[in-house]
């Protein structure tokens, strides 16, 4: 029942906001979706905390720990984003620049959206999994360019054309997990064979070189869609010219829902093949991205585009993470993937406030909103120090965890690389903010005061990251069991 | 293969095949350019028309530029050596020709490919600049053809594991199914893309063309004259004769001769005329509809052709 | 039907597969790519098809009537409504030149057929050996994708590697259960006609066609 709901909320909102023409009263109501939804995947987690999952539809979808932490992820960065949306269709409309008809397609969308991540996380299928994530990349489409300038339309070419081919490798990858698991002996039987939980547990039964082969697919695929170097081209793109709610949720959360798929097929590859080749696969794609990220984050000029690039590096470090694979690493993995999703979304959104005020995305161009915007620069700079891993927001305790679980394991070379890079990062985005924020007030310039519906939500994501952070409070039975479902 | 030589009798399909060829080859031509006409509205010269020319030819004094070589006068010695050599020995009216054991299909393409080279060194010997030109255009294309010819020979070889081209013929005999898989078909298309590269036909060369810009093969043999003409006409007759031959009697080997014999020989030979005559036509009237390809774009064509085969071989390799 | 007929009608099916996906990038005539497409979206049908009757399998044959709609006249009807007429409606200038690219698409396919060698092994049957030729269309295909510029022919580039992975799913495992391949199916038409309204929406506003004019986004 619960499970059903997740999925019906978001659903139901999006087909309701495509019959009637947009009004606000429509929008809180995909917030209050949302809302749903996070209760719900709360719920669902106190329920599968020791290990147990929950079944519906025949068996087509599955709740375990790893679900309900992803649910509730969502859930809480959709919240968010869904929040704002309501005032940028808001000031869209009233500038003109979109009609209610296409607001209410926006409406349709970002709700279509958010059902197809949920039904990424809760689908026991790995094909249907796929299903899903694919669904994510249309509906995402018409997001990414709906502002309808030259260069919105150009970034969501680019993210159709890329992902598309990306997605297209995974399934490629899919279809040899499938081939290898009926041949698997008597074991697997075809209907159930793309179980993701019969797969785990008949994964020593698979055939090596076609896993290989599909591990390799899948990394490669699920990667596009999870931003990792070098498949990461249409990411900033795509983040920077998608409005700030969508570019909220997709590397709030649509990242880390491919990260999802791609964690599942970890544990059947690590099943049939041991540990060595997915990590390898992994690490070499993790410290990729993080080269990347941190050398084009250096010369960044627009924040937006900074903000994205960001996204790549966190997703480098989560790669790492999943590459170590012991039950801490995975356990950080998924406070990372929650702390980044909310600290990102807070950036994200506040950025896209900033956009609306100062009309500008360039670093340059935009000084002194601590003093100008006091609030709002607050709340950036804030999100900002989360972001780069400084205590007490959860970032740093994670990065910590993961940091720890690959000396571990023995990739502590990997580890150190990593860190030289998070330096990079560190000097590269506190001098981008330094720009952006610090600075004297310019003559005949004075503070204005942010709304409070701007400000508040923020705020409380940002207090609920320090306190997953410092407490670790409620979360750390959750995590332990939902990496229980997938580390070494 | 493990009866006594019979010298007489390989002497005589030896014989036949090159009368076959040797006459056959210009009435070709000359059926290909009546094909032509008629279709264009036009009476044409009669068939038989390339054979008096030749006749003509051989009566007429031999000229030769005072600057020119041995390699100039060795040219159409060797390409007419080469197409009687192959001639001799390829199974076209018997899957039983002379010396039939070593008839590889690519020692065949390496015979005829010398003939080619000799043509191309004689154009280029005497240093004018049509016979240059034509000679570095055919070499080019030449350059691009060849691999897709050995590629196509490697495609029609796996599936039989051999590659004796009588062997070749006798296989798709026993077992038609092997001359409809994909992988054959695949070969087959690249080995007519590449035959009429080769033999110089639309829309790679213009053969009736005289504007001198466009020509190929023609501005090759600018210089020649008298019976030195008359030796390239015949000798690239008859590879366009022999090449056809190949053709159809690796896609539609029934009619030739088996045993040996007069008259499976005389069979032999009817099936063989009838097959390239409708061959030829078919080209001929391919032509009528066909613009010359520029330069640039043959080697669009020739990869093509290429890939072709390539496939063709990956094909043949998966069904083995 | 016999077994070598099926299997020989398995061949011609996956080769014909095969060198419509070398022919795309042979022509240059948008239009004529569109047709070759559609053609190899019936022989992949038809593989489907014979495959269903062979393995008595009903949800394959539904799957095969599927695909013939879809990738036969579906998709290609959506992309020939956006191929304008005259001389803009041709691949002029590839980054790569054609008789290149088909050098590429043969190293392309032996490349297929050394990384398949996994899969044969695992299946060894007449369906088995094919899977090398579906997974050389997945390449070509990516390579069309990276090196033609026309909205057109990109979208033909994804929709060569979607039917290269039908193929190897239809020959290595038989095909997915029912729900699976009809949620592809919709996906992969989905994402169709998104781009096909994307690229004519840009077209409308912008005057663009080639995407290689779309360069303002970069580091």
């Amino acid at each position: 029942m619960l499970v059903l709901a997740v999925l019906a909320a978001p659903l139901a909102v999006s087909f309701f906001s495509g019959l009637v023409p947009w009004r606000r009263s429509v929008g809180w109501l995909g917030c209050w979706a949302m809302v749903v939804v996070s209760a719900c995947g709360a719920a669902l987690a106190t329920r599968v905390l020791h290990g147990s999952s929950v079944t519906t539809v025949d068996g087509a979808l599955r709740v375990d720990a790893l679900s309900a932490v992803m649910v509730v992820v969502v859930g809480l960065v959709g919240t968010l984003a869904c929040w704002q949306s309501v005032r940028y269709l808001d000031a869209e409309i009233e500038a003109g620049r979109c009609s209610r008809r296409h607001a209410s397609l926006y409406g349709v969308l970002v709700q279509a959206f958010l059902a197809a991540m949920l039904l990424a996380v809760l689908a026991a299928n790995l094909a249907l999994t796929w299903v899903a994530i694919e669904a994510t990349t249309i509906a995402t489409t018409f997001l990414v360019g709906h502002r309808g300038t030259r260069r919105a339309l150009e970034a969501s070419w680019k993210y159709i054309a890329i992902c598309s081919v990306g997605i297209a490798t995974a399934f490629l990858g899919t279809v040899l997990v499938y081939l290898a698991a009926l041949h698997a002996g008597s074991h697997v039987h075809a209907p159930a064979s793309l179980d993701w939980t019969s797969l785990v547990a008949e994964s020593h039964h698979l055939d090596h070189g076609v896993m290989r082969l599909a591990t390799a697919l899948l990394v490669l695929g699920y990667g596009t869609k999870v931003g990792l170097a070098p498949m990461h081209s249409w990411l900033p793109d795509a983040h920077s010219q998608a409005p700030a709610p969508v570019s909220a949720l997709m590397s709030g959360v649509l990242l880390t829902v491919a990260f999802y798929a791609l964690l599942r097929f970890k544990a059947v590859a690590d099943g049939a093949l041991g540990p060595g080749f997915p990590r390898l696969l992994l690490v070499i794609v993790g410290l990729l991205s993080l080269v990347v990220a941190a050398s084009l984050l250096i010369a960044q000029h627009d924040y937006k585009r900074m903000l994205a690039y960001s996204s790549i590096e966190h997703m480098g470090l989560i790669a790492l993470g999943a590459a170590a694979g012991t039950p801490l690493a995975i356990a950080a993995v998924l406070l990372h993937v929650l702390g980044h999703g909310l600290t990102k979304a807070v950036l994200f959104l506040s950025s896209g406030e900033i956009l609306s005020t100062e009309g500008t995305s360039e670093i340059g161009e935009v000084r002194a909103l601590l003093a100008r915007r006091p609030a709002l620069g607050a709340v950036f700079g804030l999100a900002l120090v989360a972001l780069l891993g400084l205590p007490p927001f959860s970032l740093f305790v994670s990065e910590l965890g993961m940091i720890r679980a690959e000396v571990e394991v023995g990739l502590g070379w990997a580890a150190g690389v990593a860190l030289a890079c998070m330096v990079v990062v560190f000097a590269a985005m506190t001098s981008h903010g330094r720009h952006l924020l610090l600075g004297p007030v310019g003559p005949g310039e004075h503070a204005s005061r942010t709304p409070g519906i701007v400000v508040v939500p923020l705020v409380a994501a940002l207090v609920a990251c320090a306190l997953f952070g410092m407490l670790a409070w409620p979360l750390a039975p959750l995590l332990r069991a939902a990496a229980k479902t997938v580390a070494l | 293969m493990t009866a006594p030589p019979d010298v007489a009798g390989a002497v005589l399909v030896a014989g036949a095949q090159i009368l076959v060829v040797g006459v056959g080859g210009p009435l070709l031509l000359g059926l290909m350019r009546k094909t032509r006409s008629r279709l264009e509205g036009r009476v044409g010269p009669p068939v038989r028309q390339p054979l008096l020319d030749v006749r003509k030819l051989f009566a007429k004094q031999r000229i030769r530029p005072q600057c020119g070589s041995w390699l100039f006068a060795a040219g159409p010695i060797v390409l007419i050596s080469t197409s009687v050599m192959v001639a001799g020995t390829a199974p076209l009216l018997t899957t039983r020709p002379a010396l039939g054991q070593s008839t590889d299909f690519f020692g065949v393409v390496f015979v005829l490919l010398l003939g080619s080279v000799f043509l191309a060194l004689a154009a280029l010997d005497t240093g004018t600049p049509f016979g240059g030109m034509g000679a570095s255009r055919a070499t080019t294309i030449g350059a691009l053809a060849e691999p897709a010819l050995l590629v196509a020979v490697l495609a029609f070889s796996i599936p039989a594991h051999t590659s004796n081209l009588p062997a070749l013929v006798r296989d798709g005999l026993s077992n038609p199914q092997v001359i409809a898989s994909p992988g054959r078909i695949l070969a087959l298309a690249a080995f007519v893309v590449v035959v009429l590269a080769e033999s110089g036909r639309l829309p790679v060369d213009n053969p009736s063309t005289h504007l001198e810009l466009t020509m190929i093969h023609e501005a090759m043999v600018l210089e020649h004259s008298g019976p030195d003409l008359a030796l390239v006409t015949v000798g690239e007759s008859m590879r366009l004769a022999l090449l056809l031959g190949l053709l159809v009697n690796l896609s539609v080997p029934w009619g030739i001769a088996t045993a040996s014999g007069m008259a499976s020989l005389v069979v032999g030979a009817v099936a063989l005329a009838a097959k390239v005559v409708l061959a030829g036509i078919a080209i001929a009237t391919f032509e009528v509809f066909t613009a010359k390809l520029r330069l640039f774009r043959l080697p669009e064509l020739l990869a093509g052709a290429f890939v072709l085969a390539l496939l063709g071989v990956v094909t043949a390799l998966v069904a083995r | 039907m016999s077994r070598s007929g099926y299997v020989a009608m398995l061949d011609l099916g996956a080769g014909v597969v095969l060198v419509c996906a070398v022919v795309t990038l042979w022509r240059r005539s948008l239009a004529a790519i569109i047709r070759v497409l559609a053609l190899q979206g019936v022989a992949l049908g038809g593989v489907a098809l014979v495959l269903g009757l062979r393995q008595h399998d009903g949800a394959l044959v539904v799957v095969s009537f599927v695909v013939v709609a879809e990738k036969g006249a579906a998709i290609p009807a959506v992309l020939m409504r956006v191929v304008p007429r005259g001389p803009t409606s041709r691949e002029l200038s590839p980054l790569v030149n054609v008789p290149a690219s088909l050098v590429a698409a043969g190293a392309l396919t032996l490349l297929a057929f050394a990384v398949s060698g996994p899969v044969v092994a695992l299946v060894p049957t007449a369906t088995g050996r094919l899977v090398p030729l579906g997974l050389a269309t997945v390449l070509i295909g990516v390579l069309a994708m990276a090196i033609r510029k026309k909205a057109v022919s990109q979208i033909v580039g994804l929709l060569l590697v979607d039917n290269g992975i039908a193929l190897v799913a239809f020959l290595a495992t038989g095909g997915f259960p029912l729900v699976v391949e009809l949620g592809a199916s919709l996906d992969v038409l989905l994402v169709v006609v998104v781009l096909r309204v994307l690229g004519s929406e840009i077209r409308s506003r912008y005057g663009v066609l080639d995407l290689d004019e779309l360069q303002e986004l970069h580091d």
